[in-house]
């Protein structure tokens, strides 16, 4: 059983799921150490005072938030708390949303909800999310600070995102791309659209293994028995000068 | 314009189109910097080695990976960059899939890629793939390596765009099973009070409704603080017990969502009455009442809004 990172209640109206969240994702990216080239001893990251050169131990650092150049406003972690509001162990669910109206772009970080009791009103809110295909919106405090978070039903769980803000989402508009002096010619969209078919498969996830990841442990590997490691670099493709004749090439090759 | 962090090309078949990578989400939090209590300076973060005691210098780091016997390897950053696989600058498309097989959860983080240059052939491709991508609800998976990782893409259209988010590889993601859900399949009449809970509270998606409430309100602390005030953490709500019976706690929600609709109604026609109540409040009957573009309205404009 993995260990659950929040205990609290999910509300809606005077429905209340008593839950446990969970972390839905982890990183497998391979970590690495900071050592000494030198001697292979571990760094050790101290904090130094900028004006006295010595070190500070922890009890003796405060944040700070820069409101001009160079003058800070200190808060305590009190004041940190004030601004994380009063609903630390709460889910209040404000309101629903059709699920396929939500961008994924939206969603930041995702977590399982288990129940904590016997597990009936969480049955009953996960059926009708399903039914509605719905997801509920509210807001989530983790560690002092508080989420808009979307609850949906994922499979046979509930799962609960943490959301992006609208203002930190960046719009195609915002962007100054330019547009082709003339559309693709109907030639072109039937050819792409053949390719793209040709190309086409179910997506399961477990088609794709992390050959970074992989290669990384290799390398390790190969480290390890003594072996010298050549360096490389790679040049970048040229653009396609004739759009039609690379479709027609693809569509040979596939 | 945002910063261009990659640029390369992406290649389906034997289509290259030259492409440059920006971020599709930006930072708006507060940041605070760690300052040294008794003299307000900086803190500054050094590297020591553990065996001398000194500093060290960013050119002196190697990777340290421990190996299970407990030796450890050390790589420099020449030698881990030396894995990339060999088309280090191009996304190239392995497969197209249908967008909704692939679920949020694999979403990691957000990009928008634009065409690199004018050249009327490279936005005619561009858009091309745009184009097709839109027509058949099919999103483009690649791979391609940022820095000096590698990663599984998905590249759709997003506002007339190309987005790309990178993904979460299949083991990343942790199974559901040993989550407990809980519980025996619920009776049917409280699946259906539930539904119609649901329905009563629901809305569209608009995300511009949603402002990120806790950046506002340390905003306001760190204004307070800078004015000498000093603010303590409010009292935290009580966590509610759920209801001994599930059913009637669903159709008194329901039946207090009914009559605060008339209650909502009936304040609405004072202007005296609605003077009183808080921004959040106005806002909450100007939505019940769907006024257009109540989300930019101030307290005046509402109570204006709604008093019509």
């Amino acid at each position: 059983m993995p260990r659950s990172i929040w205990n609290g209640t999910i509300s809606v109206g005077l429905a209340h799921v008593p839950i446990k969240l969970y972390s839905a994702t982890e990183s497998k990216t391979v970590s690495f150490h900071e050592v000494h080239l030198k001697d292979g001893a571990r760094l050790e990251h101290k904090r130094i005072c900028s004006k006295e050169d010595k070190e500070v131990p922890y009890k003796e650092v405060v944040k700070g938030f820069e409101v001009a150049a160079d003058e800070f406003v200190v808060l305590e972690k009190d004041e940190v708390a004030a601004a994380a509001g009063a609903r630390g162990k709460v889910i209040e669910i404000e309101e629903f949303v059709p699920d396929d109206e939500i961008d994924p772009v939206f969603y930041e970080k995702t977590y399982y909800v288990g129940c904590r009791d016997d597990g009936e009103a969480y049955r009953v809110f996960h059926e009708a999310l399903k039914q509605t295909e719905r997801v509920g919106i509210g807001r989530f405090t983790f560690h002092n600070r508080e989420y808009l978070a979307a609850v949906r039903a994922l499979d046979d769980v509930l799962a609960l995102h943490t959301m992006r803000f609208h203002d930190e989402i960046v719009r195609g508009k915002e962007l100054d791309v330019d547009t082709p002096g003339k559309g693709a010619a109907k030639k072109e969209v039937e050819m792409a659209s053949q390719l793209v078919d040709s190309l086409h498969r179910e997506f399961d996830p477990t088609d794709y293994e992390d050959t970074y990841r992989e290669a990384v442990l290799k390398l390790i590997e190969r480290k390890a028995k003594g072996e010298e490691v050549e360096l490389e670099e790679e040049e970048p493709e040229e653009e396609t000068s004739d759009l039609m004749a690379a479709l027609q090439a693809s569509l040979k090759g596939s | 314009m945002p910063r261009t962090l990659w640029s390369g090309s992406l290649s389906f078949g034997l289509v290259n189109v030259p492409v440059r990578l920006t971020s599709a989400a930006r930072d708006l939090d507060l940041h605070f910097r760690q300052l040294h209590e008794k003299d307000g300076a900086a803190i500054e973060q050094r590297r020591h080695c553990s065996k001398e005691g000194k500093e060290v210098e960013w050119e002196e780091v190697g990777r340290g990976y421990e190996l299970d016997d407990g030796e450890q390897i050390v790589l420099t950053d020449e030698e881990l960059a030396s894995v990339q696989p060999r088309k280090t600058r191009t996304i190239s498309v392995e497969a197209f899939v249908d967008l909704d097989e692939v679920d949020p959860i694999y979403f990691d983080h957000p990009w928008f890629l634009t065409p690199s240059g004018e050249s009327e052939g490279t936005l005619r491709a561009y858009g091309l793939l745009v184009d097709v991508m839109e027509a058949t609800d099919r999103a483009a998976l690649g791979r391609f390596v940022m820095r000096t990782k590698e990663y599984l893409v998905l590249v759709r259209p997003r506002d007339g765009l190309l987005a790309l988010t990178t993904l979460r590889f299949h083991d990343e993601v942790r199974p559901t099973d040993e989550i407990a859900p809980g519980g025996r399949k619920p009776a049917k009449g409280k699946i259906e009070g539930a539904v119609a809970v649901i329905e009563s509270l629901s809305t569209e998606w608009e995300p511009e409704r949603y402002t990120d409430c806790y950046r506002e309100r340390l905003e306001q602390v760190i204004e307070a603080k800078k004015k000498g005030k000093r603010i303590k953490a409010p009292e935290q709500v009580d966590e509610p017990a759920p209801a001994p019976d599930l059913m009637a706690a669903l159709q008194e929600t329901l039946d207090r969502m009914g009559s605060g609709k008339q209650e909502r109604k009936g304040a609405a026609g004072t202007g005296d009455g609605l003077k009183a109540l808080s921004r959040e409040e106005l806002y909450e009957r100007a939505q019940a009442e769907d006024v257009p573009g109540r989300s930019k309205m101030s307290k005046d404009e509402l109570i204006a809004a709604l008093d019509g």
